[in-house]
């Protein structure tokens, strides 16, 4: 059987030369396959949002209905999570919202998939991590500590409690991003394995005699490749807009700290 | 189904490509899974971020208030309509007001009209009746003084008459004539 | 016993941790359904926190998941 690790390898395209940087050391700029699915990704999504709205009309077209979907999507969401500030935080969710579906669809469609990548949903995470933390600080100063005071337990209670948000606010890029990493990650390796069984077992089908038994097996993998496939679209475009959620609650707790406490 | 044949023939390649698929699974199947290969990560996260940095000023310098706008024009032209519709609601039931309270006054007009009419046919009539009796009561009142007049001279013509009677009865009685004193008596008993 | 026999056993042992996952994501889809028979007018607003409690439940297991696929390729 085809080994289903290896659709997630690094394949170097163009290999440009090692640049040494003062802070990271030695870092590989080649152009791997990974590069090119993001850059796809990226491209596809500007293109589609630039068909939108460059000729975007009163009465929507169905491209463009398809468009503002998305855009009312988020929109809504971060109106409701943050309220009314949560205009100022769109362009972020949205952005990360749509790099993050973009990449997600187009790894059922190309052979790589750069969301399964944990470098890149790290990434997203510690991207999100960080606005976070900066809103948080900007916003609250010294104050943003106050998120790990809860003020509805008993006074005795409240360094447990507070040590316990403090180890759950440090562990939430690490869940973002194992989160979106094990949805792709497992997700495509059973595609693969299912995918797999078709061809090991029509092979075995193939030498004839008990081993024309496998085919209906060969059939039931196939079928279940098709099941998986639907499933996995659902869980693209749901783990990008659990990504999306979970950043404007995790926004909503610094923006509004005042409030919530 | 020449089974040697197609054993020999087809899974040739694949099996050549299982091979190769194996040869790379030991390539990297001691370093564990390729996502943990770390030397790839640094240009994967720099690329993602430059990417994500572009798409976030594209998005939030050209595609959200463009689509925004056009929210915006939609909901402005949504609420202009209803207003628009609102309007022409108000006149419509505005102008079927006004032209119920014309129904309504042209209603009280006839009506009006219809009862002067009906007070003045009444009060002609009346008039009329009033006239017809005052003259049916003049007659009347005519006959009756002419009957009591009647009367009266017949009464008295009957107090003469009577003594004239009594007296002829006494004198045929007693063989004498009465006195009128005594007739006077008499009739006033009778 | 072989330490690749051991590597496999571990890997079946920690994909087990989905099966506290699948119980997890089972009560909240079928809370939010008996929820919303009893009131449906509600429940289309609870659409989006039915999935984030699902993807937050999934989560646990797919840590487990994660934690198998390490031990078999890792």
């Amino acid at each position: 059987m085809a080994d289903p690790i290896h659709q997630f390898q690094i394949q170097k395209v163009i290999d440009l030369p090692d640049v040494s940087l003062p802070v990271l050391g030695v870092v590989d700029l080649a152009i791997t396959n990974s590069h090119i699915a993001m850059t796809a990704a990226f491209v596809v999504i500007v293109g589609f949002l630039a068909a939108v709205t460059s000729n975007a009309q009163v009465v929507p077209g169905r491209l463009q209905a398809a468009g503002e979907g998305l855009f009312g999507l988020i929109d809504n969401l971060a109106d409701s999570i943050i309220g009314h500030e949560g205009r100022k935080y769109f362009p972020f969710v949205f952005t990360l919202f749509i790099l993050i579906l973009g990449m997600n669809i187009l790894g059922l469609f190309l052979t790589f998939t750069a969301t399964s990548q944990l470098a890149i949903t790290v990434t997203f995470a510690l991207i999100t991590f960080g606005l976070v933390l900066v809103v948080g600080f900007a916003k609250n100063g010294l104050g943003f500590f106050k998120l790990f005071w809860p003020m509805g337990a008993p006074l005795a209670l409240r360094p447990v409690v507070g040590l316990i948000e403090f180890v759950s606010f440090l562990l939430r890029p690490v869940t973002l991003a194992l989160r979106l990493f094990g949805n792709m990650l497992g997700g495509h390796v059973a595609l693969k394995i299912f995918a797999g069984f078709v061809v090991s077992l029509g092979l075995l089908g193939l030498g004839g005699g008990v081993g024309l038994l496998a085919f209906p097996v060969a059939a039931l993998s196939l079928g279940m490749v098709v099941a998986l496939t639907a499933l996995e679209f659902l869980v693209a475009f749901l783990q990008a807009f659990v990504f999306a959620v979970l950043a404007c609650i995790y926004l909503n707790d610094v923006v509004n700290l005042d409030h919530a406490h | 189904m020449a089974s040697t044949h197609t054993n020999d023939a087809l899974p040739a390649s694949v099996e050549a490509d299982l091979h190769a698929e194996t040869a790379t699974a030991a390539e990297h199947g001691s370093g564990g899974l390729p996502q943990f290969q770390f030397e790839h990560w640094a240009g994967q996260i720099g690329y993602l971020l430059i990417l994500f940095v572009i798409l976030y000023v594209l998005v939030s310098k050209v595609f959200a208030p463009r689509l925004r706008k056009v929210m915006d024009e939609r909901a402005d032209t949504i609420s202009n309509a209803v207003a628009t519709a609102r309007q022409v609601q108000a006149e419509a039931a505005e102008q079927a007001a006004q032209a119920q309270a014309e129904v309504a006054k042209a209603r009280a007009d006839a009506r009006a009209m219809a009862a002067a009419a009906k007070a003045r046919v009444t009060e002609d009539a009346n008039a009329r009746q009033a006239a017809e009796e005052a003259v049916v009561n003049d007659r009347i009142a005519e006959a009756e003084t002419a009957i009591g007049k009647t009367r009266d001279a017949a009464m008295a013509n009957v107090a003469t008459i009577a003594s004239d009677a009594a007296a002829a009865m006494v004198e045929r009685l007693t063989g004498k004539a009465a006195t009128s004193a005594e007739l006077a008596t008499a009739k006033g008993a009778a | 016993m072989d330490a690749e026999a051991a590597k496999y056993i571990g890997a079946g042992l920690a994909t087990l941790g989905m099966i506290g996952s699948a119980l997890g994501v089972g009560n909240i889809f079928g809370q939010f359904l008996a929820g919303a028979l009893r009131n449906p007018s509600a429940a289309a607003g609870q659409v989006g926190n039915l999935f984030v409690g699902a993807a937050l439940a999934e989560a646990l297991g797919i840590l487990a998941f994660v934690l198998g696929i390490l031990m078999i390729f890792g």
